[in-house]
């Protein structure tokens, strides 16, 4: 299966203190509609981690986890929220 | 060994594992009230199981001699809690914000700098009458020895320490087989070993084993270089910045501060082992968040560094090795970091996040109704 990954939004958490990019990535999908695609920009390595375990644990779908340089990365999560 | 050497040594390896297992108390504790996850809390867990049981078997095979740290009730309460609320400001435990400033986040190193100032301050500077005064609420048993939970009830703490641990796995095992749940993975599996070790976040499990089996060795090799304690922190950022600022005081009135010793050299290693596992993994980067952030980082680490000498004793010293030595004292102070850290994060992450929750209703019922 293929899917166009075009993130409806983008949220720039890098350089952030533990745990502000958990925080804002869930308070973000909260207010986001199903079938939206959110992306999270990173380079805490524990919150790599653990914000696709707790995505998922939302009910929401990890689409993708990517490094892009360095500590950086991208996180693609669609926005399910079937609790 | 010469202290300096073995103190590195001891740190490099604690702070490489710290930087690949992510392991920092500050996420393992908030994480329960925040998510419900026990991922790094397990991993405590382990490193705690670990330790206590090769605390006891070297303490019976005469390696070590166990000291765990006597109960100050006062202190270890206040100090505890207000240490709690810091860490959650300074987003790090005191191991955390070491680690992290070795992987180039210059909010962790303002923290470091809160905490060997405000940690000073309580030592031998202007907080010091607050800390005596909370230090002089020390309670030992009647032959004049700090309390356990052994002879609280009058048994043998070595034995006590193993029987304990060894039930406590038992239990934890049955119940993990119970509840089998799978984890989520993402990306690739590792190629190889080295991958795994080198590239990869480590899973929960290795790194609270090999957590514990530092710990194990921090013990006797710190014993030989005249400290006889396993892992600690404060003792090392009050020995780095006492030894860098009282320096001529040392060397002209021969004040009892020593140059660096093995717990500040500890501490050294710890930002040196995660800065090279960092660096091999491409995590390294130096980077700062805004400069509110700046501030809050700073204002948690002068909470910690009073809270923690204070308390005699952080997260690593108390929970890392005084737990396991089931010492009544280190149990209070770890006692109260949870609740100051549950506390602070309540009020800052909690609330506005249900707050959050609460301005968009209806909207998870038209989801599920989808």
């Amino acid at each position: 299966m293929t899917q166009v990954m075009t993130p409806t939004k983008t949220i720039d958490e890098r350089g952030k203190i533990c745990p502000y990019p958990d925080v804002d990535t869930m308070t973000t999908l909260k207010r986001m509609k199903k079938g939206e695609i959110l992306e999270v920009l990173i380079d805490y390595p524990l919150s790599v981690e653990r914000i696709p375990r707790n995505a998922q644990k939302g009910g929401h779908k990890v689409l993708q986890v990517q490094q892009l340089d360095g500590p950086n990365h991208s996180i693609l999560i669609e926005v399910l929220g079937l609790k | 060994m010469n202290p300096i050497v073995s103190g590195l040594l001891v740190g490099v390896l604690f702070g490489f594992v710290l930087q690949r297992g992510r392991f920092c108390m500050n996420s393992a504790f908030r994480d329960i009230i925040l998510g419900q996850d026990f991922t790094l809390f397990k991993a405590l867990a382990a490193a705690i199981l670990v330790s206590m049981i090769g605390f006891s078997i070297m303490a019976m095979t005469g390696i070590v001699t166990l000291a765990p740290k006597p109960l100050m009730w006062g202190a270890n309460l206040v100090g505890g809690l207000v240490f709690g609320m810091g860490m959650v400001l300074a987003g790090g435990c005191a191991s955390g914000i070491t680690y992290r400033a070795g992987e180039g986040m210059m909010g962790a190193l303002m923290a470091v700098l809160g905490f060997g100032l405000s940690a000073m301050m309580a030592a031998t500077g202007v907080l010091n009458p607050i800390l005596k005064s909370l230090q002089n609420t020390k309670i030992m048993t009647a032959d004049d020895k700090p309390l356990t939970l052994a002879n609280m009830v009058g048994v043998d703490l070595k034995a006590a320490m193993l029987v304990l641990a060894i039930l406590i796995v038992v239990v934890w095992v049955v119940l993990a087989m119970r509840s089998r749940s799978s984890v989520p993975s993402f990306g690739q599996k590792p190629k190889s070993f080295g991958e795994a070790v080198f590239k990869r976040g480590w899973g929960w499990l290795p790194t609270g084993i090999v957590v514990g089996l530092i710990g194990m060795l921090s013990f006797p090799l710190s014993a030989a270089a005249g400290r006889n304690y396993p892992l600690g922190i404060t003792g090392g950022w009050v020995n780095i910045f006492q030894s860098l600022i009282k320096w001529q005081a040392v060397v002209e009135e021969k004040v009892k501060i020593t140059a660096l010793n093995w717990e500040g050299a500890e501490v050294l290693g710890i930002i040196l082992g995660a800065l090279v596992a960092a660096l091999i993994a491409g995590e390294f980067a130096i980077r700062a968040p805004e400069p509110k952030l700046l501030l809050q980082t700073f204002l948690g680490g002068l909470l910690m560094g009073f809270g923690a000498v204070t308390s005699s004793g952080c997260n690593i010293g108390h929970i890392l090795s005084g737990v396991p030595q089931l010492s009544l004292g280190s149990i209070l102070g770890g006692i109260s970091i949870i609740l100051g850290g549950w506390f602070m994060a309540y009020f800052m992450f909690i609330r506005p996040m249900q707050d959050v929750g609460a301005s968009v209703p209806g909207e998870a019922a038209s989801h599920a109704a989808d």
